[in-house]
């Protein structure tokens, strides 16, 4: 299936990217590994991630064109 | 829920007020001003906050902060938020909270409650940028 990925705050300045179309993904697994392969620097940041707008805490089951994003803790104020 | 570029503009507090004044059922606003701080980390002083936004989510959680507050409070009336997007210089409003209520105990703790919300729940991230033009992200505690 095809993933959306937007990366947010310092993600997206360490990855150089605000956003990256992924293809053939198979699980949530599968595109976290594709995932630090392109961006390996990411491991060393904390973060959470939303599928379609929403939080979730444990491996995600994903369809076609979800929206993954990567959010480092949260600074608004 | 509005996200501004750059600096939220001083006059958009007298049109909250103005706004406000329309619901007669209201005996009290609480306005919350958040400005960008001339912090110094390590002898370098901070001249601006960058602000970025997951702008789909913010809308979504901030529907939610309105639930929470309105189910918590039941005398507030109305809630505005305001959030600078981009640049916004030292000494400038990077947030507006007003909340409206028929009393001002509730205006006010309701006002304080929805401000701490916005740091813990939306996606929104800041970078420092320093006088000689570095940066350092930062998160709220």
């Amino acid at each position: 299936m095809e993933i959306n990925v937007l990366f947010f705050g310092v993600l997206a300045e360490v990855t150089g990217t605000g956003r990256k179309h992924y293809r053939d993904i198979k699980s949530f697994d599968d595109l976290k590994h594709r995932i630090w392969d392109d961006f390996p620097d990411i491991a060393h940041y904390s973060f959470r991630i939303a599928v379609n707008n929403k939080i979730v805490n444990e491996d995600p089951l994903l369809r076609q064109d979800d929206v993954v994003a990567y959010l480092p803790p949260f600074a608004g104020g | 829920m509005h996200l501004t570029k750059g600096p939220v503009a001083p006059i958009a507090i007298s049109e909250l007020v103005a706004k406000g004044g329309q619901n007669h059922d209201c005996g009290a606003h609480s306005l919350f001003i958040g400005q960008v701080r001339r912090d110094q980390t390590d002898g370098r002083y901070v001249r601006a906050i960058e602000y970025s936004a997951y702008e789909e989510m913010v809308i979504g959680e901030a529907d939610k902060i309105y639930k929470s507050i309105l189910s918590e409070f039941s005398d507030v009336k109305a809630i505005d938020i305001i959030h600078s997007k981009g640049l916004v210089k030292v000494g400038e409003v990077s947030l507006l909270v007003m909340v409206s209520a028929g009393h001002r105990d509730n205006a006010s703790r309701a006002c304080a409650k929805t401000v701490e919300l916005i740091k813990e729940k939306l996606p929104i991230w800041k970078k420092e940028i320093f006088e000689d033009n570095s940066g350092q992200w930062k998160e709220n505690e």
